[in-house]
């Protein structure tokens, strides 16, 4: 099962923030993380990808996004 | 390990010190950015600043700089085709030039924003990890040539965008790479 961030409600630079504490902590595995601005979505996938993460989904959910990053 | 910083109250009231200084206004951002290059070369001590609303006419930038050399920049800056709209002292009227950069530390990260871009370090690593903010249509590419380098190997962000947004940023890429030369009055004042 995946660890979850759920960053919904915080601006940037938060879910960034929250995204690589959790890449951090958990060094491999999958990570789900959730938000609701475009922007989060996009901040979030970069960083995800210059961390060495794969992006392996993003879904809409509800008004935001479920962004799955594996490594 | 996380790194603290605390602010010196010497240096806050040094940057806050305008006795002397003026504030020229400009037509549009790219010749704020083509005077402050030049009155640079030419040696004066200027800084960009936000103009204050009162005296608000084209654009958001404006220079600071030092009264003394008001007709010698006015003429430098006419010579080179980039007269001001106007200018006005500081200290006689009151007017206070808005400060670009604004710090937040987060913990574990600190978050220098300049004019309407934000660039967010790991103090730890010195990794950048977010560049947000602008809606130019360059900062996705600077996003992504800057985001997971360390702030003393990424390129500068004048390099990489040539808008508003590129300008801002690398404002905030200087401003963060001083704070963590330790030339903006942080301190270290514990390691954990």
């Amino acid at each position: 099962m995946a660890n979850t961030v759920d960053a919904r409600g915080l601006s940037c630079p938060q879910p960034v923030m929250m995204t690589l504490d959790a890449i951090k902590k958990y060094g491999t595995g999958e990570i789900e993380v959730m938000v609701d601005t475009d922007t989060s979505k996009e901040n979030v996938i970069r960083l995800a990808q210059s961390q060495g993460w794969d992006v392996v989904s993003v879904d809409p959910d509800g008004i935001g996004y479920k962004i799955k990053i594996r490594k | 390990m996380f790194w603290f910083f605390k602010r010196k109250k010497e240096n806050q009231s040094k940057v806050n010190d305008t006795k002397g200084r003026g504030i020229l206004i400009f037509e549009n951002t790219s010749e704020v950015i083509r005077a402050e290059k030049l009155l640079k070369q030419h040696g004066y001590e200027i800084k960009v600043v936000g103009p204050p609303p009162e005296i608000r006419k084209g654009c958001d930038l404006a220079i600071e700089f030092p009264l003394i050399y008001e007709m010698k920049i006015h003429n430098i800056l006419r010579e080179h085709r980039i007269p001001p709209l106007g200018s006005q002292p500081i200290s006689n009227t009151g007017l206070k030039p808005v400060d670009l950069f604004q710090t937040k530390d987060f913990g574990k990260y600190l978050m220098v924003k300049a004019a309407n871009m934000k660039l967010t370090i790991d103090k730890e690593t010195l990794l950048i990890v977010n560049v947000s903010g602008g809606g130019c249509p360059d900062v996705p590419y600077i996003s992504k040539e800057l985001i997971g380098k360390r702030l003393q190997d990424a390129p500068e962000p004048r390099d990489l965008g040539h808008t508003l947004c590129g300008y801002a940023l690398q404002l905030a890429y200087e401003k963060a790479k001083s704070i963590f030369d330790g030339k903006e009055g942080y301190q270290k004042s514990s390691w954990n």
